[in-house]
């Protein structure tokens, strides 16, 4: 292990060389102390998450370059532009990975977090080794972070600074929060199409007010429960934020004798029981925060999928992982909802 | 001593307290830095509940164990071959437990509000060690849990704060929005909640409009702070005329909305830092606006703050301008993992629970109650 002071004339060029060589080397950075190793060798990571204790399946960061930025990582024009006004900055960025780093840097699902630190002495590095470098913290995972070098070798182990083969000392570095990770991977979930549901009868309505929203939902619903169903009723709704999704479940739910609806969106599902009414509980979900297929699974939809029950799907076109089966169970009701203007709404029902 | 559980929502989590101390406490996504799906963990994906409620509650279990501290070595002693078996086989474990349950008085579980299939696997394990082990359940409710937050010691029994009924509580996350005033030891009293959206789920949905993903709170909360928390574009501050202490986000969002469909693609990008300052300000000031409202209506002046948004230092800041504008005290969670979801505030109103002999009488009938309110 040997120090050197950041202010060292050729400290770029010596950590450089330790870099080259497979070392792992302690050096500072915009947040906390770093630990790095060349990303695209095997056995330099090998020894890096040996050092952290790091448990298997837990992405490590990468430092990179404008230069490579785009080599390393899946971007799309959108995400370029955000990209270039994010950094250089306290920030890490998750995309899909290229697999141009070392594959135990990335995540189960193929992704790496990229960090362009607005620090020179990193940007000059990375500039002089042309190739992305660990951008972990100096700790033992689960141990807090260091803004010093006396306080990280305080807590290691002799065997674990052994390890080290390079720290670079830049003093009391000071006390940033370590990066904000920023998550641009798209969802990956089967949005419902046009074509996939056939409906005899569409209704158009105009809302002019919540107010107006909410009669609407309450007449549909009316409408709907003097018809003998035999299913669960589920409303598929469809719509942009802020558009009265949430407004238009409010309705039925007043319909129903239910005060206190609330956005379930954090929760994911809500549900109300119902006296002196045909229907027993209103179940109230929404989709917006879903992005894998197989978070599915612990919603355990089916059982509510019963006779009596009333589903609300509020980003319902999201659904289409389980359409099949909310189709075979209930009686789909499918809203679409989208701005006239900022105050009126274009209401589409089909049913 | 209490062992609690709580899965309402995000995080498996487990604890185990006396009074006022947890003496252990594991959330499921700590013990193992848990980030497989890379990034952010999809929002259900993490409430797998079902598949690590027995890790964690072991790990707890474990956890008390180990600790060198004079409170908790005294029991670890007292457990006959107690710290032997931390480190032997599993095959231990089940005397292991006999052993840990034997200091037990009871099970603490939140029963809501939350997500009912998240709900049901905590109330399940609850019953069941109850009935293994012949303990009593006390239910709690996961807000409750926020309320008590500030007075949560650690196991040394600090920080050594004091209750001064009564209290004006801002309870703040990604899905709840309340404003309580905490009369007395399990009294509550609301006097304003969100209609429609929380705050914390406000601010995540203006991250995704900005293309910033999921969950947004802390990225707007950066993003802001490097533009020195400004406000821009004045967004308006919903139902801040109207007399009530209720809130209303969904206006917001609307003009939110319509404020980005209107913007150039380029110009959205380039100001995303200034977007992002003057929506949480929009929000921020909307909170602090209802509160004061709050404190002229009740007279109350001491203050706190709860709650997963509170972990935001800016709304802090403001929250302790508000406290020093009336000469009142304001708290905020004693720890900084008492912010989000966590065991260990339940057990903690679970001990106030015990105190009053306030246990479920009907177990077998005990259910989740996913839309609860205090």
């Amino acid at each position: 292990m040997k120090i050197i002071k950041l202010d060292d004339k050729n400290v770029i060029e010596k950590t450089v060389e330790v870099l080259q060589q497979g070392g792992l080397v302690v050096f500072p950075s915009d947040t906390v102390y770093g630990l790095l190793v060349d990303a695209s060798n095997e056995k330099a990571v090998k020894k890096l998450i040996a050092f952290k204790n790091r448990p298997p399946g837990k992405p490590i960061s990468v430092f990179s370059d404008w230069d490579f930025l785009y080599d390393l990582v899946l971007v799309s024009e959108k995400q370029k532009e955000l990209l270039k006004n994010l950094l250089p900055g306290p920030f890490t960025v998750v995309l899909k990975s290229k697999g141009k780093v070392c594959p135990l840097l990335e995540s189960e699902k193929k992704t790496l977090g990229v960090r362009i630190p607005d620090y020179q002495p990193v940007n000059q590095l990375i500039k002089k080794i042309k190739k992305p470098v660990t951008a972990t913290s100096a700790n033992l995972s689960g141990k807090s972070p260091h803004y010093s070098i006396e306080s990280l070798l305080k807590q290691l182990p002799e065997s674990k600074k052994k390890l080290i083969d390079l720290i670079v000392d830049a003093g009391k570095l000071k006390r940033n929060k370590p990066s904000t990770v920023i998550d641009l991977v798209e969802e990956n979930i089967k949005i419902l199409r046009q074509g996939d549901i056939v409906f005899t009868q569409v209704d158009t309505y105009l809302s002019r007010s919540e107010k107006g929203t909410k009669k609407i939902a309450q007449f549909i619903l009316g409408k709907l429960l003097k018809k003998h169903v035999k299913k669960p009723l589920i409303f598929i709704i469809e719509g942009d934020l802020g558009v009265g999704k949430t407004v238009f479940v409010k309705g039925m739910g007043e319909f129903l004798g239910i005060k206190g609806i609330v956005s379930p969106t954090f929760v994911v599902m809500y549900e109300y029981e119902v006296e002196k009414s045909k229907v027993d509980k209103l179940i109230h979900l929404d989709l917006y925060n879903v992005e894998e297929k197989e978070e599915f699974e612990y919603l355990k939809i089916e059982k509510y999928l019963v006779p009596g029950n009333l589903l609300a799907i509020e980003w319902g076109e999201k659904v289409g992982e389980i359409f099949d089966l909310l189709k075979e169970k209930g009686e789909i009701v499918y809203v679409k909802m989208s701005y006239e203007n900022e105050k009126e709404r274009v209401i589409e029902v089909s049913f | 001593m209490i062992l609690s559980i709580d899965t309402s929502c995000d995080e498996t989590a487990a604890a185990v307290v006396l009074g006022r101390r947890v003496l252990s406490n594991v959330v499921y996504s700590q013990v193992l830095l848990h980030q497989k799906w890379g990034g952010v963990v999809p929002s259900i994906a993490k409430r797998a509940h079902e598949e690590r409620i027995d890790f964690v509650i072991n790990a707890t279990i474990k956890k008390i164990l180990s600790q060198k501290n004079l409170f908790t070595s005294k029991l670890a002693s007292r457990l006959s071959s107690g710290s032997v078996a931390i480190r032997s086989s599993s095959s231990d474990e089940g005397s292991l437990h006999r052993n840990f349950f034997d200091y037990i008085e009871a099970i603490a579980v939140t029963v809501g509000p939350g997500l009912a299939p998240a709900l049901e696997v905590g109330i399940k394990k609850a019953k069941e060690l109850a009935e293994k082990f012949n303990k009593k359940i006390i239910s709690v409710n996961h807000l409750e849990g926020h309320i008590y937050s500030p007075f949560v010691q650690n196991s040394k029994g600090n920080p050594k704060i004091d209750f001064h009924f009564p209290y004006l509580v801002l309870t703040v996350s990604g899905g709840h929005t309340s404003l309580v005033i905490f009369e007395d030891h399990l009294k509550y009293k609301v006097i304003g909640e969100t209609i429609d959206d929380a705050a914390g789920e406000a601010l995540d949905k203006a991250a995704k409009l900005l293309g910033l993903g999921y969950p947004g709170g802390p990225v707007i909360e950066r993003l802001a702070k490097e533009v020195d928390n400004r406000d821009f574009y004045h967004f308006p501050r919903p139902m801040v005329s109207s007399d009530n202490l209720n809130f209303s986000f969904s206006g917001l969002k609307t003009s939110f909305y319509y404020f980005l469909k209107k913007m150039d693609e380029k110009e959205k990008l380039k100001k995303i830092k200034e977007l992002a300052s003057s929506f949480q300000q929009a929000v921020f000031e909307t909170l602090i606006i209802k509160t004061e409202k709050a404190i002229k209506k009740t007279g109350i002046k001491n203050l706190a703050l709860v709650g997963g948004v509170s972990a935001n230092f800016y709304l802090r800041k403001l929250f302790r301008n508000l406290a020093k504008k009336y000469n009142g005290q304001v708290l905020f969670p004693s720890f900084k993992y008492l912010c989000g979801d966590n065991a260990a505030m339940i057990g903690v109103v679970a001990s106030f629970k015990a105190q009053k002999n306030l246990f479920v009488s009907d177990i077998k009938n005990f259910d989740r109650i996913p839309r609860m309110s205090l």
